[in-house]
């Protein structure tokens, strides 16, 4: 079974999908354009519970591509290798899924240039993928450096045919420059970071490598090894984002298409997670210890502050990207533990939060698309025109909430008890303790935009739109499905990674 | 001996010829036969190329009394200056239909240009350095000034002044340099100072003669002169200006500070900082600026500064990052201005001008695309493998060059910036009634559009045997 699994086919099929739809040969059609891509998806995320199904914990999946019979670039000891453990595993799977829902909800977001936005979609599929599972310092940044271009493109496109006043393409154009240039100064800063460790790698002990398991901090001087972290952190720290890095996010997510909100709040986000916990947590444990504290002041940071501005935002998408950096702050708070609850809990969230986002950015589009707008004062009275909608949107909203029987009541309940757990240090436990009030908070201002929009009367204009179309009912449904069943099953993620 | 000269000597020998076949048509020619100067330039580019594969390299061969040189660093940056006067050559027939009658006289200065940049490379005593810097120099005043128009007049003018003040510099140094050691020769210089305890004097000289030659890579004391130049510089002879003296003042300035001037600490720090401190002028000006030739002339001269800081941290392994970037650098630049010129010469070239152009030219402008990407340092381009490769240098040399490491990276994002800038109103959308250019490139501007995109992204993917090309020559010096 294993030799019909490799990695390699993994990330690059994405790549060769978005050259193949890219070059002038493939069709224009839209709707076979469309077609092929969601049943790109599908094989893909088949493919990838399959690999899933056959993981084996003790011998996680490696991988070595050889560029005509050497390493990719033998002189700097940069090799093409790919390793997937259980954390890599779970990641590359939600990110197909993820990658498998946006492509879904495509259909009616997006109007013109198909073959571009697909292949910017697999292009940047295929860098995170790559960002998921390459097991050398270098390669992961080169995966991290490459998604900037599709990213770019997918944020500030213009990808429907009307302008309105609320989306228009300028704001759009702007906030991916924004994007591009806050992401691209944090990896210059993981790349100082990146050029120490393998620097002092190679002086020490003598090997050539960037490959994460060549490396070792042990030789590593205290001060630089603090120093290093704190470079790496900052280049995930946008990404993920911690606080005073954050004002990318906002614009990005509100300004981009719905599909591709759900991608960047989904699954771009949690590149950073996944970042610190390959380098900070695994790589450079040391400095982490002394780190994490801090670390966690500024998780609570972004619990709380985040929180109190998503109260006050009147737009539905921004209300969604601020809950994220809030929630962010939690997955954060759990790789700080330090301890196994804590790292499961981070991952289980990670999860939790990928399937709550696209649930919600979904909803936010569905509404944007009927009601023209998405400001929650003028917003009222869909819950009567829209039945259907309106059930799935009550039960995803309180899943974000954190109601038990959906995954993130699990997830924050286990990075509240891996917080406390932690030993080394009683600034987590004060964190912990603190972090709480999110499930209040988070309640306040979704309960709010679910009280202001849905209920009240219904305005003239709203009574001939139609409820959910199939696409978006599959959507909202797999998702939901996910929320329940890792809810009610949350081993089968925890055992994997225990 | 004679055997020595012909090796050494024999592409040399063969662009001297084609530079008087060039002046004899002048004289003789009509303008009517204006078109074949480019023709005759790019055959006589192209068989010295090939008489260059005959030359030997090991083991280094002297020639006149040691005063020339060749082994297989010499070899490499010839081939390298030759294929960009090449790639050049090509893109000269729009400038060409504009100055028929000195169309041979501007062909033979351009030979005459590249014949003074391999005379650099080769160059093993400082006045036969002089000698051929200023035979650049003095080519490259021309080919400026060629175009019409005032602009490149001005530009000419410009770069004459600043060339003849560093030139000042570089004279006091090397006389300084002659009054310690008694010598011109660099062979003979680096047995002198070799393993012995530097004077003041030493460092002085070693900072002036530095000075005085980096001022054409527009270093910061002589910064100023790179973005009136490009301001008024056709874009054929831009592709020149900015890839042939940059190649050959790298050339020989990294054999100077392996070899005679290797022993000051105090040139290193020098040169780090200045280096830096352009970086940081250039990258700030461009970014309020919207002429794309001023853009791409910070670019120039940002980039210089970063090969320069690596350059002055003198090791072989930088070395050989070195040779790699510069490489990758002169391949991306006249992709770039490949580009340009197909676009055709405006003055002034806003970066407006080119807004929506992708949706009626989808080829050559993600071509253009990929090499800016590529100048910004973005993967699966060369740019990428490059600037890592450069970094890996700076911060192997140790930690006190961490905080430059820090400033460049910084800088990138600055880059960045104004990369985007130019390259995003390509990728705009339009309203229906703007017009946007229909490019119609002929074939000679195609091909050196498509060769050097294809050869960034090669370099992009492949990387490793010319890396390894890099590193041997570079243990080889």
């Amino acid at each position: 079974m294993d030799i019909f699994l490799s990695i390699p086919f993994l990330i690059f099929m994405p790549l060769v999908v978005s050259a193949l739809l890219i070059s002038p040969l493939f069709t224009r059609n839209e709707i076979v354009v469309r077609r092929f891509s969601k049943s790109v998806c599908l094989f893909h995320f088949l493919y990838s519970v399959l690999m899933l199904a056959c993981f084996d914990k003790a011998n996680p999946y490696m991988s070595e591509i050889h560029f005509f019979g050497l390493d990719w670039i033998q002189s700097l000891g940069i090799k093409f290798i790919f390793k997937i453990d259980a954390v890599s595993m779970i990641l590359t799977v939600l990110t197909s899924f993820v990658f498998l829902l946006a492509s879904l909800a495509s259909k009616l977001n997006i109007r013109k240039s198909h073959k571009f936005y697909y292949s910017m979609l697999f292009l940047l599929m295929s860098a995170i993928l790559g960002i998921f599972t390459s097991a050398d310092m270098f390669v992961f940044f080169l995966f991290w450096e490459l998604e900037l271009i599709p990213a770019y493109f997918l944020i500030g496109g213009r990808w429907k045919e009307e302008v309105s006043a609320y989306d228009n393409n300028k704001n759009a154009g702007n906030s991916a420059i924004k994007f591009v240039l806050f992401t691209f100064f944090g990896s210059m800063i993981m790349l100082l970071g990146i050029l120490l460790l393998y620097y002092y790698n190679f002086t020490s002990n003598g090997i050539l490598s960037a490959g994460f398991s060549d490396i070792t901090d042990s030789s590593i001087p205290g001060c630089i090894q603090i120093f290093i972290a704190v470079c790496l952190l900052t280049g995930f720290g946008v990404k993920l984002p911690i606080i005073p890095l954050h004002t990318w996010l906002p614009d990005a997510h509100t300004n981009a298409p719905t599909p591709v909100s759900m991608i960047l709040a989904g699954i771009l986000l949690k590149t950073g997670a996944y970042g610190i916990y390959r380098f900070n947590y695994q790589t450079l444990p040391d400095s982490f210890i002394t780190i994490a504290p801090i670390l966690a002041v500024f998780a609570l940071v972004n619990i709380i502050y985040t929180a109190f501005i998503a109260y006050a935002q009147t737009d539905i998408k921004r209300i969604v990207a601020y809950s994220s950096i809030s929630n962010m702050g939690l997955i954060l708070l759990g790789l700080c533990a330090l301890n196994q609850i804590g790292l499961s809990a981070s991952i289980f969230h990670i999860v939790a939060h990928a399937l709550v986002t696209c649930g919600l950015f979904m909803i936010a589009g569905i509404v944007y698309l009927r009601c023209k707008t998405r400001d929650i004062n003028t917003l009222s009275g869909i819950a009567s025109v829209m039945p259907r909608f309106f059930g799935f949107a009550v039960l995803i909203v309180l899943a974000s909430i954190g109601i038990p029987a959906f995954a993130p009541f699990i997830s924050e309940i286990l990075t509240i008890i891996g917080a406390m757990n932690s030993d080394f240090s009683d600034i987590l436990k004060v964190a912990a303790l603190f972090s709480l009030p999110l499930l209040i908070l988070s309640s306040c201002y979704m309960l709010k935009f679910l009280h202001k929009g849905f209920f009240g009367e219904t305005p003239k204009e709203y009574e001939k739109v139609n409820d959910l179309s199939v696409h978006e009912f599959l959507v909202l449904a797999s998702v939901l499905a996910g929320l329940v069943i890792f809810g009610l099953f949350p081993n089968a993620i925890l055992n994997i990674l225990s | 001996m004679l055997n020595d000269i012909f090796n050494i000597l024999l592409p040399h020998i063969c662009l001297g010829g084609f530079i008087i076949l060039q002046l004899i048509l002048s004289m003789v020619l009509s303008p009517r036969f204006c078109r074949y100067a480019r023709l005759i330039s790019v055959i006589g580019i192209a068989l010295s190329i090939i008489l260059l594969s005959t030359v030997q390299t090991e083991p280094q061969y002297f020639a006149f009394k040691n005063s020339l040189m060749s082994d297989s660093y010499t070899l490499l940056f010839d081939f390298e200056i030759l294929l960009c006067g090449f790639f050049a050559a090509l893109l000269t027939k729009n400038l060409i239909k504009t100055i028929k009658r000195n169309a041979y006289t501007f062909h033979a200065i351009f030979l005459t240009a590249i014949f003074g940049a391999m005379n650099i490379i080769s160059a093993n005593d400082f006045l036969t350095l002089f000698v051929s810097i200023e035979l650049l120099s003095f080519s490259t005043y021309f080919l400026i000034a060629s175009s019409k128009g005032y602009y490149s007049k001005e530009a000419s003018f410009k770069y004459l002044l600043t060339s003849a003040i560093s030139t000042g510099v570089f004279l006091f140094g090397v006389s300084y340099l002659y009054g310690i050691t008694g010598s011109l020769n660099l062979s003979e210089i680096y047995e002198l100072t070799a393993n012995r305890d530097v004077s003041l004097m030493y460092s002085i000289s070693a900072v002036m003669i530095v000075l005085g030659i980096i001022s054409k890579l527009a270093v910061f004391p002589f910064a100023n002169w790179i973005i009136d130049v490009y301001k008024g510089t056709e874009t054929s002879v831009l592709a020149f200006l900015s890839t042939v003296p940059k190649l050959a003042i790298f050339g020989i300035l990294c054999r100077l500070l392996v070899f005679p001037l290797g022993n000051s600490f105090e040139l290193t720090f020098a040169v780090a900082i200045l280096s830096l401190i352009t970086a940081l002028w250039a990258n700030t000006y461009a970014i309020r600026e919207n002429n794309v030739k001023v853009i791409f002339a910070c670019s120039a001269s940002a980039n210089a500064s970063y090969v320069l800081l690596t350059a002055s941290l003198v090791s072989v392994y930088n070395l050989s990052t070195v040779i790699f970037y510069l490489l990758c650098y002169v391949i991306m630049n006249i992709s770039v201005f490949a580009f340009l010129n197909i676009y055709g010469d405006k003055n002034p070239m806003n970066i407006n001008d080119f807004k929506g152009m992708f949706h009626k030219n989808h080829g050559l402008t993600i071509a253009y695309a990929v090499s800016v990407i590529a100048l910004a340092g973005i993967p699966i381009t060369s740019g990428f493998i490059a600037k890592i490769y450069l970094f890996t240098a700076i911060a192997n040399s140790g930690l006190i060059f961490v905080p430059f490491l820090l400033a460049l990276l910084l800088l990138m994002v600055v880059a960045l910036f104004y990369y985007l800038k130019i390259i995003l109103p390509v990728f705009c959308e339009c309203d229906k009634n703007t017009d946007i250019t229909i490019l119609k490139p002929v074939f000679s501007q195609k091909f050196v559009l498509i060769v050097t995109t294809a050869v960034t992204l090669l370099i992009g993917i492949f990387p490793e045997r010319i890396i390894e090309l890099c590193r041997f020559i570079a243990y080889n010096i």
